[in-house]
Protein backbone atom coordinates (compact mmCIF):
# COMPACT_ATOMS: atom_id res chain seq x y z
CA UNK A 1 0.00 0.00 0.00
CA UNK A 2 1.39 3.39 -0.99
CA UNK A 3 0.83 6.13 1.57
CA UNK A 4 1.68 9.83 1.55
CA UNK A 5 2.07 11.51 4.93
CA UNK A 6 1.56 15.29 4.72
CA UNK A 7 2.46 16.89 8.06
CA UNK A 8 4.47 20.04 8.71
CA UNK A 9 5.70 19.01 12.16
CA UNK A 10 8.79 17.13 11.06
CA UNK A 11 9.37 14.93 14.13
CA UNK A 12 5.78 13.71 13.91
CA UNK A 13 5.93 13.16 10.13
CA UNK A 14 9.15 11.12 10.29
CA UNK A 15 7.98 9.10 13.27
CA UNK A 16 4.68 8.27 11.52
CA UNK A 17 6.58 7.23 8.39
CA UNK A 18 8.97 4.99 10.38
CA UNK A 19 6.11 3.28 12.17
CA UNK A 20 4.01 2.79 9.05
CA UNK A 21 6.94 1.45 7.02
CA UNK A 22 7.44 -1.12 9.72
CA UNK A 23 3.80 -2.12 9.18
CA UNK A 24 4.64 -2.91 5.57
CA UNK A 25 3.37 0.28 3.97
CA UNK A 26 5.32 2.22 1.38
CA UNK A 27 5.40 5.71 2.86
CA UNK A 28 6.48 9.06 1.42
CA UNK A 29 6.61 12.26 3.48
CA UNK A 30 5.74 15.82 2.47
CA UNK A 31 6.29 18.65 4.97
CA UNK A 32 4.12 21.23 3.23
CA UNK A 33 1.20 21.56 0.86
CA UNK A 34 3.25 22.43 -2.22
CA UNK A 35 5.48 19.35 -1.90
CA UNK A 36 2.39 17.24 -1.23
CA UNK A 37 0.77 18.40 -4.48
CA UNK A 38 4.03 17.66 -6.35
CA UNK A 39 4.11 14.12 -4.96
CA UNK A 40 0.44 13.63 -5.79
CA UNK A 41 0.95 14.66 -9.41
CA UNK A 42 3.71 12.05 -9.86
CA UNK A 43 2.46 9.02 -7.91
CA UNK A 44 -0.89 7.42 -7.29
CA UNK A 45 -1.26 6.96 -3.53
CA UNK A 46 -3.75 4.59 -1.96
CA UNK A 47 -4.07 6.70 1.18
CA UNK A 48 -3.07 10.28 1.94
CA UNK A 49 -2.62 11.11 5.65
CA UNK A 50 -3.17 14.86 5.61
CA UNK A 51 -2.67 17.41 8.39
CA UNK A 52 -5.34 20.08 8.10
CA UNK A 53 -3.22 23.04 9.27
CA UNK A 54 -0.45 23.13 6.71
CA UNK A 55 1.71 26.16 5.96
CA UNK A 56 1.81 27.37 2.37
CA UNK A 57 -1.06 25.54 0.67
CA UNK A 58 -3.61 24.79 3.41
CA UNK A 59 -4.65 21.20 4.12
CA UNK A 60 -8.21 21.96 3.00
CA UNK A 61 -6.93 23.02 -0.41
CA UNK A 62 -4.77 19.89 -0.73
CA UNK A 63 -7.81 17.82 0.26
CA UNK A 64 -9.98 19.47 -2.40
CA UNK A 65 -7.32 18.91 -5.06
CA UNK A 66 -6.81 15.24 -4.13
CA UNK A 67 -10.56 14.61 -4.11
CA UNK A 68 -10.85 16.24 -7.55
CA UNK A 69 -7.71 14.95 -9.29
CA UNK A 70 -7.13 11.49 -7.80
CA UNK A 71 -10.51 10.11 -6.80
CA UNK A 72 -9.04 6.66 -6.12
CA UNK A 73 -6.86 8.02 -3.28
CA UNK A 74 -8.46 7.88 0.16
CA UNK A 75 -7.82 10.81 2.51
CA UNK A 76 -7.39 10.57 6.27
CA UNK A 77 -7.36 14.03 7.76
CA UNK A 78 -5.47 14.85 10.93
CA UNK A 79 -6.75 17.82 12.86
CA UNK A 80 -5.61 19.58 16.01
CA UNK A 81 -8.79 21.57 16.34
CA UNK A 82 -10.83 21.32 19.50
CA UNK A 83 -14.28 22.06 18.12
CA UNK A 84 -16.41 19.37 16.53
CA UNK A 85 -17.24 21.58 13.56
CA UNK A 86 -13.59 22.09 12.68
CA UNK A 87 -12.82 18.44 13.25
CA UNK A 88 -15.49 17.08 10.93
CA UNK A 89 -15.21 20.00 8.48
CA UNK A 90 -12.66 18.09 6.40
CA UNK A 91 -15.21 15.41 5.57
CA UNK A 92 -17.21 17.97 3.59
CA UNK A 93 -14.14 18.76 1.50
CA UNK A 94 -13.73 15.17 0.35
CA UNK A 95 -11.80 13.54 3.19
CA UNK A 96 -12.82 9.93 3.87
CA UNK A 97 -12.01 9.87 7.56
CA UNK A 98 -10.51 12.07 10.23
CA UNK A 99 -8.46 11.61 13.36
CA UNK A 100 -8.15 14.27 16.07
CA UNK A 101 -4.73 15.02 17.55
CA UNK A 102 -3.43 13.64 19.80
CA UNK A 103 -4.22 10.17 18.47
CA UNK A 104 -2.83 6.70 19.13
CA UNK A 105 -0.51 5.35 16.49
CA UNK A 106 -2.18 1.87 16.30
CA UNK A 107 -5.51 3.59 15.63
CA UNK A 108 -3.97 5.58 12.79
CA UNK A 109 -2.53 2.41 11.25
CA UNK A 110 -5.87 0.58 11.54
CA UNK A 111 -7.70 3.47 9.88
CA UNK A 112 -5.15 3.82 7.09
CA UNK A 113 -5.43 0.11 6.41
CA UNK A 114 -9.23 0.21 6.37
CA UNK A 115 -9.07 3.13 3.92
CA UNK A 116 -6.50 1.29 1.78
CA UNK A 117 -8.91 -1.60 1.38
CA UNK A 118 -11.56 0.84 0.15
CA UNK A 119 -9.19 2.19 -2.47
CA UNK A 120 -10.88 1.14 -5.73
CA UNK A 121 -11.68 -1.67 -6.32
CA UNK A 122 -12.85 -2.54 -2.83
CA UNK A 123 -11.09 -5.58 -1.38
CA UNK A 124 -12.30 -8.06 1.20
CA UNK A 125 -10.36 -8.08 4.50
CA UNK A 126 -9.16 -11.66 3.82
CA UNK A 127 -7.54 -12.40 0.47
CA UNK A 128 -7.15 -16.00 -0.71
CA UNK A 129 -5.63 -18.02 -3.51
CA UNK A 130 -5.91 -21.79 -3.37
CA UNK A 131 -4.80 -22.89 0.08
CA UNK A 132 -3.15 -19.52 0.76
CA UNK A 133 -5.02 -16.94 2.85
CA UNK A 134 -3.93 -13.46 3.86
CA UNK A 135 -5.75 -11.44 6.53
CA UNK A 136 -4.71 -7.86 5.84
CA UNK A 137 -6.08 -6.33 9.05
CA UNK A 138 -4.70 -8.99 11.43
CA UNK A 139 -1.46 -9.17 9.41
CA UNK A 140 -1.56 -12.97 9.26
CA UNK A 141 -0.79 -15.16 6.24
CA UNK A 142 -1.28 -18.94 6.24
CA UNK A 143 -0.76 -21.70 3.70
CA UNK A 144 -2.71 -24.93 4.19
CA UNK A 145 -3.28 -23.86 7.81
CA UNK A 146 0.44 -23.32 8.37
CA UNK A 147 1.40 -19.84 9.62
CA UNK A 148 3.85 -18.01 7.33
CA UNK A 149 6.55 -15.92 8.98
CA UNK A 150 6.80 -13.00 6.53
CA UNK A 151 8.69 -9.72 6.81
CA UNK A 152 6.55 -6.57 6.38
CA UNK A 153 7.85 -6.06 2.84
CA UNK A 154 7.20 -9.69 1.86
CA UNK A 155 3.71 -9.43 3.35
CA UNK A 156 2.99 -6.21 1.45
CA UNK A 157 4.27 -7.76 -1.79
CA UNK A 158 2.11 -10.85 -1.35
CA UNK A 159 -0.88 -8.65 -0.45
CA UNK A 160 -0.47 -6.61 -3.62
CA UNK A 161 -0.10 -9.68 -5.86
CA UNK A 162 -3.21 -11.23 -4.31
CA UNK A 163 -5.17 -7.99 -4.71
CA UNK A 164 -4.40 -8.12 -8.45
CA UNK A 165 -6.17 -11.51 -8.58
CA UNK A 166 -4.38 -13.35 -11.35
CA UNK A 167 -3.31 -10.26 -13.34
CA UNK A 168 0.34 -10.04 -14.46
CA UNK A 169 2.11 -7.36 -12.44
CA UNK A 170 5.31 -5.78 -13.74
CA UNK A 171 8.39 -5.26 -11.54
CA UNK A 172 8.03 -1.48 -12.09
CA UNK A 173 4.45 -1.56 -10.83
CA UNK A 174 5.50 -3.55 -7.77
CA UNK A 175 8.27 -1.04 -7.14
CA UNK A 176 5.78 1.81 -7.28
CA UNK A 177 2.99 0.21 -5.26
CA UNK A 178 4.94 -1.64 -2.58
CA UNK A 179 8.15 0.35 -2.25
CA UNK A 180 8.39 4.07 -1.47
CA UNK A 181 10.27 6.76 -3.36
CA UNK A 182 13.49 5.92 -1.52
CA UNK A 183 13.74 2.62 -3.45
CA UNK A 184 16.32 2.58 -6.24
CA UNK A 185 14.57 1.60 -9.49
CA UNK A 186 17.74 -0.11 -10.77
CA UNK A 187 18.21 -2.56 -7.93
CA UNK A 188 17.20 -6.19 -7.88
CA UNK A 189 15.22 -5.61 -4.70
CA UNK A 190 11.93 -6.81 -6.27
CA UNK A 191 13.58 -9.95 -7.62
CA UNK A 192 15.23 -10.74 -4.27
CA UNK A 193 12.06 -10.20 -2.28
CA UNK A 194 10.07 -12.40 -4.71
CA UNK A 195 12.69 -15.12 -4.34
CA UNK A 196 12.52 -14.99 -0.52
CA UNK A 197 8.71 -14.96 -0.63
CA UNK A 198 8.62 -18.02 -2.92
CA UNK A 199 10.91 -19.88 -0.54
CA UNK A 200 8.65 -19.08 2.41
CA UNK A 201 5.46 -19.99 0.56
CA UNK A 202 6.89 -23.46 -0.21
CA UNK A 203 5.56 -25.98 -2.73
CA UNK A 204 3.69 -26.19 -4.96
CA UNK A 205 4.86 -22.77 -6.30
CA UNK A 206 2.16 -20.08 -6.37
CA UNK A 207 3.97 -17.11 -7.91
CA UNK A 208 4.71 -17.51 -11.59
CA UNK A 209 7.21 -15.43 -13.55
CA UNK A 210 5.78 -14.29 -16.87
CA UNK A 211 8.65 -13.72 -19.29
CA UNK A 212 9.20 -10.03 -20.23
CA UNK A 213 6.05 -9.05 -18.34
CA UNK A 214 6.33 -9.62 -14.62
CA UNK A 215 4.77 -11.81 -11.92
CA UNK A 216 1.40 -13.41 -11.37
CA UNK A 217 -0.16 -15.25 -8.46
CA UNK A 218 -2.70 -18.03 -9.09
CA UNK A 219 -4.24 -18.92 -12.40
CA UNK A 220 -4.95 -16.18 -14.95
CA UNK B 1 -51.56 33.43 29.85
CA UNK B 2 -51.30 35.56 32.98
CA UNK B 3 -47.53 35.43 32.97
CA UNK B 4 -47.54 36.49 29.35
CA UNK B 5 -49.91 39.34 30.17
CA UNK B 6 -47.67 40.46 33.03
CA UNK B 7 -44.54 40.27 30.95
CA UNK B 8 -46.20 42.12 28.08
CA UNK B 9 -47.33 44.75 30.57
CA UNK B 10 -43.81 44.97 31.88
CA UNK B 11 -42.48 45.27 28.37
CA UNK B 12 -45.02 47.98 27.64
CA UNK B 13 -44.02 49.87 30.73
CA UNK B 14 -40.33 49.45 30.08
CA UNK B 15 -40.66 50.53 26.47
CA UNK B 16 -43.03 53.39 26.98
CA UNK B 17 -42.03 55.22 30.13
CA UNK B 18 -39.95 57.78 28.27
CA UNK B 19 -42.69 58.12 25.68
CA UNK B 20 -45.36 58.55 28.36
CA UNK B 21 -43.22 61.03 30.27
CA UNK B 22 -42.58 63.05 27.14
CA UNK B 23 -46.30 63.04 26.24
CA UNK B 24 -47.21 64.10 29.78
CA UNK B 25 -44.47 66.70 29.63
CA UNK B 26 -45.88 68.19 26.43
CA UNK B 27 -49.37 68.25 27.88
CA UNK B 28 -48.07 69.72 31.15
CA UNK B 29 -46.12 72.50 29.46
CA UNK B 30 -49.11 73.27 27.27
CA UNK B 31 -51.38 73.32 30.31
CA UNK B 32 -49.12 75.64 32.30
CA UNK B 33 -48.56 78.02 29.41
CA UNK B 34 -52.31 77.95 28.69
CA UNK B 35 -53.01 78.84 32.33
CA UNK B 36 -50.52 81.70 32.20
CA UNK B 37 -52.07 82.97 28.97
CA UNK B 38 -55.50 82.80 30.61
CA UNK B 39 -54.34 84.40 33.85
CA UNK B 40 -52.84 87.47 32.13
CA UNK B 41 -56.07 88.77 30.52
CA UNK B 42 -58.10 87.67 33.58
CA UNK B 43 -55.75 89.55 35.94
CA UNK B 44 -55.69 92.48 33.56
CA UNK B 45 -59.50 92.68 33.47
CA UNK B 46 -59.71 92.29 37.26
CA UNK B 47 -56.97 94.87 37.98
CA UNK B 48 -58.44 97.31 35.38
CA UNK B 49 -61.93 97.27 37.03
CA UNK B 50 -60.49 98.02 40.52
CA UNK B 51 -58.48 101.00 39.32
CA UNK B 52 -61.50 102.36 37.34
CA UNK B 53 -63.61 102.11 40.58
CA UNK B 54 -61.03 104.15 42.46
CA UNK B 55 -60.85 106.83 39.81
CA UNK B 56 -64.66 106.93 39.37
CA UNK B 57 -65.51 107.97 42.95
CA UNK B 58 -64.09 111.52 43.07
CA UNK B 59 -65.75 112.45 39.75
CA UNK B 60 -69.25 111.89 41.31
CA UNK B 61 -71.74 111.78 38.43
CA UNK B 62 -72.19 108.78 36.09
CA UNK B 63 -71.31 106.21 38.72
CA UNK B 64 -74.45 104.12 38.25
CA UNK B 65 -73.98 103.74 34.50
CA UNK B 66 -70.44 102.76 35.25
CA UNK B 67 -71.57 99.98 37.62
CA UNK B 68 -74.07 98.55 35.10
CA UNK B 69 -71.47 98.59 32.38
CA UNK B 70 -69.05 96.98 34.77
CA UNK B 71 -71.41 94.06 35.62
CA UNK B 72 -72.12 93.52 31.92
CA UNK B 73 -68.38 93.50 31.29
CA UNK B 74 -67.69 91.04 34.18
CA UNK B 75 -70.23 88.50 32.88
CA UNK B 76 -68.49 88.69 29.44
CA UNK B 77 -65.17 88.09 31.14
CA UNK B 78 -66.55 85.10 33.04
CA UNK B 79 -67.89 83.61 29.83
CA UNK B 80 -64.58 84.23 28.11
CA UNK B 81 -62.72 82.55 31.00
CA UNK B 82 -65.11 79.57 31.01
CA UNK B 83 -64.72 79.15 27.23
CA UNK B 84 -60.96 79.43 27.55
CA UNK B 85 -60.87 76.82 30.33
CA UNK B 86 -62.89 74.38 28.22
CA UNK B 87 -60.64 75.10 25.23
CA UNK B 88 -57.60 74.64 27.44
CA UNK B 89 -58.82 71.26 28.69
CA UNK B 90 -59.53 70.08 25.14
CA UNK B 91 -56.22 71.41 23.86
CA UNK B 92 -54.30 69.84 26.74
CA UNK B 93 -55.88 66.49 25.88
CA UNK B 94 -55.08 67.01 22.19
CA UNK B 95 -51.52 68.10 22.97
CA UNK B 96 -51.13 65.04 25.18
CA UNK B 97 -52.17 62.79 22.30
CA UNK B 98 -50.01 64.73 19.84
CA UNK B 99 -47.11 64.52 22.28
CA UNK B 100 -47.63 60.77 22.59
CA UNK B 101 -47.56 60.40 18.82
CA UNK B 102 -44.59 62.73 18.37
CA UNK B 103 -42.58 61.09 21.18
CA UNK B 104 -43.31 57.69 19.63
CA UNK B 105 -42.01 58.90 16.29
CA UNK B 106 -38.90 60.49 17.73
CA UNK B 107 -38.10 57.50 19.91
CA UNK B 108 -38.55 54.96 17.12
CA UNK B 109 -34.78 54.85 16.27
CA UNK B 110 -34.10 54.20 19.94
CA UNK B 111 -36.42 51.20 19.84
CA UNK B 112 -34.65 49.91 16.72
CA UNK B 113 -31.28 50.37 18.44
CA UNK B 114 -32.43 48.45 21.52
CA UNK B 115 -33.92 45.59 19.50
CA UNK B 116 -30.91 45.23 17.21
CA UNK B 117 -28.42 45.57 20.05
CA UNK B 118 -30.29 42.86 21.94
CA UNK B 119 -30.07 40.65 18.87
CA UNK B 120 -26.34 41.25 18.48
CA UNK B 121 -24.87 38.80 20.95
CA UNK B 122 -21.44 37.24 21.09
CA UNK B 123 -22.42 34.81 18.35
CA UNK B 124 -24.03 37.40 16.13
CA UNK B 125 -21.46 40.16 16.42
CA UNK B 126 -21.07 40.69 12.69
CA UNK B 127 -24.47 42.48 12.57
CA UNK B 128 -24.46 46.26 12.68
CA UNK B 129 -27.13 48.87 13.50
CA UNK B 130 -26.28 50.93 10.39
CA UNK B 131 -28.91 53.59 11.21
CA UNK B 132 -30.21 55.57 8.25
CA UNK B 133 -31.63 59.06 8.57
CA UNK B 134 -30.43 62.51 9.51
CA UNK B 135 -27.19 63.19 11.39
CA UNK B 136 -28.79 63.50 14.81
CA UNK B 137 -28.06 62.26 18.31
CA UNK B 138 -29.54 58.84 17.56
CA UNK B 139 -27.33 58.34 14.54
CA UNK B 140 -24.36 59.35 16.65
CA UNK B 141 -25.38 56.81 19.30
CA UNK B 142 -25.84 54.16 16.60
CA UNK B 143 -22.43 54.86 15.14
CA UNK B 144 -20.82 54.74 18.56
CA UNK B 145 -22.45 51.37 19.24
CA UNK B 146 -21.44 50.09 15.77
CA UNK B 147 -17.85 51.08 16.57
CA UNK B 148 -18.09 49.25 19.86
CA UNK B 149 -19.48 46.12 18.17
CA UNK B 150 -16.72 46.24 15.55
CA UNK B 151 -14.05 46.39 18.24
CA UNK B 152 -15.74 43.64 20.25
CA UNK B 153 -15.98 41.45 17.16
CA UNK B 154 -12.30 41.99 16.35
CA UNK B 155 -11.32 41.16 19.90
CA UNK B 156 -13.51 38.03 20.02
CA UNK B 157 -12.12 36.96 16.65
CA UNK B 158 -8.53 37.41 17.73
CA UNK B 159 -9.21 35.52 20.94
CA UNK B 160 -10.88 32.67 19.06
CA UNK B 161 -7.93 32.55 16.64
CA UNK B 162 -5.53 32.60 19.56
CA UNK B 163 -7.21 29.69 21.31
CA UNK B 164 -7.41 27.67 18.09
CA UNK B 165 -3.74 28.34 17.38
CA UNK B 166 -2.64 27.62 20.93
CA UNK B 167 -4.53 24.33 20.91
CA UNK B 168 -2.91 23.41 17.59
CA UNK B 169 0.56 24.36 18.78
CA UNK B 170 0.15 22.32 21.94
CA UNK B 171 -1.63 19.30 20.50
CA UNK B 172 0.77 18.69 17.64
CA UNK B 173 3.95 18.21 19.74
CA UNK B 174 1.85 16.12 22.14
CA UNK B 175 0.83 13.88 19.23
CA UNK B 176 4.45 13.69 18.12
CA UNK B 177 5.54 12.64 21.63
CA UNK B 178 2.93 9.92 21.75
CA UNK B 179 3.72 8.67 18.25
CA UNK B 180 7.48 8.60 18.85
CA UNK B 181 6.98 6.54 22.02
CA UNK B 182 4.35 4.18 20.57
CA UNK B 183 6.39 3.56 17.41
CA UNK B 184 9.55 2.94 19.45
CA UNK B 185 7.79 0.57 21.87
CA UNK B 186 6.11 -1.39 19.06
CA UNK B 187 9.42 -1.99 17.26
CA UNK B 188 10.08 -5.76 17.42
CA UNK B 189 13.74 -5.13 16.60
CA UNK B 190 13.93 -2.30 19.13
CA UNK B 191 17.04 -2.13 21.30
CA UNK B 192 18.43 0.19 23.94
CA UNK B 193 19.83 2.49 21.25
CA UNK B 194 16.52 2.99 19.41
CA UNK B 195 14.74 3.62 22.71
CA UNK B 196 17.45 6.11 23.68
CA UNK B 197 16.88 8.01 20.43
CA UNK B 198 13.12 8.03 21.07
CA UNK B 199 13.62 9.29 24.64
CA UNK B 200 15.88 12.07 23.36
CA UNK B 201 13.23 13.12 20.86
CA UNK B 202 10.49 13.16 23.49
CA UNK B 203 12.65 15.24 25.84
CA UNK B 204 13.34 17.74 23.06
CA UNK B 205 9.62 17.94 22.32
CA UNK B 206 8.92 18.49 26.01
CA UNK B 207 11.41 21.36 26.14
CA UNK B 208 9.78 22.87 23.10
CA UNK B 209 6.37 22.76 24.77
CA UNK B 210 7.84 24.25 27.92
CA UNK B 211 9.15 27.20 25.91
CA UNK B 212 5.76 27.60 24.27
CA UNK B 213 3.99 27.61 27.64
CA UNK B 214 6.52 30.15 29.00
CA UNK B 215 5.90 32.33 25.98
CA UNK B 216 2.13 32.08 26.40
CA UNK B 217 2.48 33.02 30.07
CA UNK B 218 4.69 36.02 29.24
CA UNK B 219 2.14 37.12 26.67
CA UNK B 220 -0.75 36.80 29.13
CA UNK B 221 1.22 38.57 31.90
CA UNK B 222 2.22 41.48 29.71
CA UNK B 223 -1.28 41.88 28.31
CA UNK B 224 -2.53 42.26 31.88
CA UNK B 225 -0.32 45.33 32.42
CA UNK B 226 2.52 46.20 34.76
CA UNK B 227 2.44 45.43 38.46
CA UNK B 228 5.49 47.36 39.49
CA UNK B 229 7.99 49.58 37.74
CA UNK B 230 11.61 50.17 38.51
CA UNK B 231 14.23 52.33 36.83
CA UNK B 232 16.06 50.25 34.18
CA UNK B 233 18.61 50.97 31.49
CA UNK B 234 17.89 49.33 28.13
CA UNK B 235 21.61 49.46 27.31
CA UNK B 236 22.35 47.25 30.35
CA UNK B 237 19.54 44.87 29.50
CA UNK B 238 20.68 44.59 25.88
CA UNK B 239 24.26 43.87 26.99
CA UNK B 240 23.10 41.12 29.36
CA UNK B 241 20.90 39.49 26.70
CA UNK B 242 23.71 39.72 24.14
CA UNK B 243 26.08 37.92 26.46
CA UNK B 244 23.76 34.91 26.56
CA UNK B 245 23.08 34.97 22.81
CA UNK B 246 26.54 35.65 21.42
CA UNK B 247 27.23 31.94 20.79
CA UNK B 248 24.11 31.43 18.68
CA UNK B 249 24.75 34.65 16.75
CA UNK B 250 28.28 33.50 16.02
CA UNK B 251 27.05 30.05 14.99
CA UNK B 252 24.67 31.67 12.53
CA UNK B 253 27.63 33.56 11.05
CA UNK B 254 26.14 36.98 11.71
CA UNK B 255 27.90 40.30 12.18
CA UNK B 256 26.80 42.39 15.15
CA UNK B 257 26.72 46.19 15.23
CA UNK B 258 26.20 47.78 18.61
CA UNK B 259 25.51 51.36 19.66
CA UNK B 260 24.43 51.12 23.27
CA UNK B 261 24.07 54.49 24.96
CA UNK B 262 22.22 55.10 28.20
CA UNK B 263 18.48 54.50 27.72
CA UNK B 264 16.55 54.93 30.98
CA UNK B 265 13.07 53.42 31.21
CA UNK B 266 10.71 52.98 34.15
CA UNK B 267 9.45 49.47 33.69
CA UNK B 268 9.44 45.79 34.48
CA UNK B 269 12.99 44.50 34.09
CA UNK B 270 12.00 40.88 33.32
CA UNK B 271 9.54 41.96 30.61
CA UNK B 272 12.00 44.42 29.05
CA UNK B 273 14.55 41.62 29.03
CA UNK B 274 11.99 39.52 27.18
CA UNK B 275 11.53 42.29 24.58
CA UNK B 276 15.26 42.40 23.78
CA UNK B 277 15.54 38.58 23.80
CA UNK B 278 12.62 38.11 21.41
CA UNK B 279 13.77 40.85 19.04
CA UNK B 280 17.31 39.48 19.01
CA UNK B 281 16.16 35.87 18.53
CA UNK B 282 13.93 36.94 15.66
CA UNK B 283 16.75 38.92 14.08
CA UNK B 284 19.03 35.88 14.35
CA UNK B 285 16.49 33.37 13.09
CA UNK B 286 15.18 35.28 10.10
CA UNK B 287 18.56 36.27 8.75
CA UNK B 288 20.91 34.80 6.20
CA UNK B 289 24.49 33.59 6.68
CA UNK B 290 26.91 36.51 6.65
CA UNK B 291 24.05 38.88 7.47
CA UNK B 292 24.03 41.67 10.05
CA UNK B 293 22.18 42.60 13.22
CA UNK B 294 22.27 46.12 14.64
CA UNK B 295 21.15 47.04 18.15
CA UNK B 296 20.87 50.70 19.07
CA UNK B 297 19.70 52.12 22.40
CA UNK B 298 19.56 55.76 23.49
CA UNK B 299 17.39 58.83 23.90
CA UNK B 300 16.33 61.01 21.00
CA UNK B 301 15.91 64.79 20.82
CA UNK B 302 12.42 64.95 22.33
CA UNK B 303 13.55 62.93 25.35
CA UNK B 304 12.03 59.60 24.32
CA UNK B 305 14.03 56.46 25.03
CA UNK B 306 14.39 54.21 22.00
CA UNK B 307 15.49 50.65 21.31
CA UNK B 308 16.12 49.69 17.68
CA UNK B 309 16.88 46.21 16.41
CA UNK B 310 17.61 45.96 12.69
CA UNK B 311 18.53 42.86 10.73
CA UNK B 312 19.18 41.66 7.22
CA UNK B 313 17.15 38.70 6.03
CA UNK B 314 14.39 37.62 3.68
CA UNK B 315 12.27 40.35 2.12
CA UNK B 316 9.09 41.07 4.04
CA UNK B 317 6.24 42.57 1.99
CA UNK B 318 5.18 45.81 3.78
CA UNK B 319 1.55 44.66 3.86
CA UNK B 320 2.64 41.59 5.87
CA UNK B 321 4.16 43.69 8.66
CA UNK B 322 1.01 44.00 10.78
CA UNK B 323 0.39 40.24 10.52
CA UNK B 324 3.79 39.51 12.10
CA UNK B 325 2.69 41.04 15.40
CA UNK B 326 -0.28 38.68 15.66
CA UNK B 327 0.26 35.55 17.77
CA UNK B 328 1.44 32.42 15.91
CA UNK B 329 2.19 34.25 12.68
CA UNK B 330 5.60 33.69 11.17
CA UNK B 331 7.65 35.60 8.64
CA UNK B 332 8.18 32.57 6.43
CA UNK B 333 5.59 29.88 5.85
CA UNK B 334 7.70 27.11 7.30
CA UNK B 335 6.83 25.53 10.60
CA UNK B 336 9.09 22.51 10.64
CA UNK B 337 8.70 21.23 14.15
CA UNK B 338 12.39 20.68 14.73
CA UNK B 339 12.90 24.33 15.57
CA UNK B 340 11.44 26.25 18.47
CA UNK B 341 9.61 28.84 16.39
CA UNK B 342 6.31 29.26 18.12
CA UNK B 343 5.44 32.51 16.39
CA UNK B 344 4.76 34.42 19.60
CA UNK B 345 7.95 36.55 19.70
CA UNK B 346 6.68 39.75 18.12
CA UNK B 347 3.24 39.41 19.72
CA UNK B 348 5.01 39.34 23.10
CA UNK B 349 7.14 42.35 22.14
CA UNK B 350 4.04 44.29 21.19
CA UNK B 351 2.12 43.36 24.35
CA UNK B 352 5.05 44.38 26.56
CA UNK B 353 5.52 47.64 24.66
CA UNK B 354 1.83 48.43 25.11
CA UNK B 355 2.07 47.67 28.83
CA UNK B 356 4.89 50.26 28.98
CA UNK B 357 2.88 52.76 26.89
CA UNK B 358 5.65 52.55 24.29
CA UNK B 359 5.08 52.70 20.55
CA UNK B 360 6.45 50.23 17.99
CA UNK B 361 7.46 51.12 14.48
CA UNK B 362 8.29 48.24 12.15
CA UNK B 363 9.75 48.85 8.71
CA UNK B 364 10.59 46.30 6.04
CA UNK B 365 14.13 47.02 4.76
CA UNK B 366 14.34 47.42 1.02
CA UNK B 367 17.12 44.84 0.72
CA UNK B 368 15.30 42.35 2.96
CA UNK B 369 15.04 42.13 6.74
CA UNK B 370 13.34 44.26 9.35
CA UNK B 371 13.86 47.46 11.32
CA UNK B 372 11.95 47.49 14.59
CA UNK B 373 12.04 50.58 16.80
CA UNK B 374 10.40 50.80 20.20
CA UNK B 375 10.05 54.25 21.62
CA UNK B 376 9.23 54.77 25.31
CA UNK B 377 7.63 57.94 26.63
CA UNK B 378 10.08 60.29 28.33
CA UNK B 379 10.37 59.05 31.91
Amino acid sequence: MRVLVVEDFEVLAQSLATGMRREGMAVDVALDGVTALEHLSLTRYDVVVLDRDLPGVHGDEVCRRVAADSPSSRILMLTASGTLRDRVGGLELGADDYLAKPFDFPELVARVRALGRRSAPALPPVLACGDLTLDSSRRVATRAGRHLDLSPKEFALLEYLLSCAGRVVSAEELLERVWDEAADPFTTTVKTTIRRLRAKLGDPPLIATVREAGYRIGTP
Amino acid sequence: MTARGVSLGGLWRARHTVRARLALGYAGVFFVSGLVLLAIPAGFVHGGSTSSAVTAHPSGPGTRVDVIARSQHSSDVHQLILGSVVALVVLVAVSGLLGWWLAGRLLRPLRTITETARDISASNLHRRLALAGPDDEFKELGETLDDLFARLEASFDSQRRFVANASHELRTPLTAERTVLQVALADPAGDAESLRVACGQVLALGEQQERLIDALLTLATSERGLDDREPCDLADIAATVLASRSASIERAGLELELALSRAPVDGDRALLDSVVTNLLDNATRYNHPGGRIAIITGTNDDGRTTLTVANTGPTVPPEELARLFRPFERITADRTGASDRHGLGLAIVQAIAEAHHASIRARARSGGGLDIEISFAAG
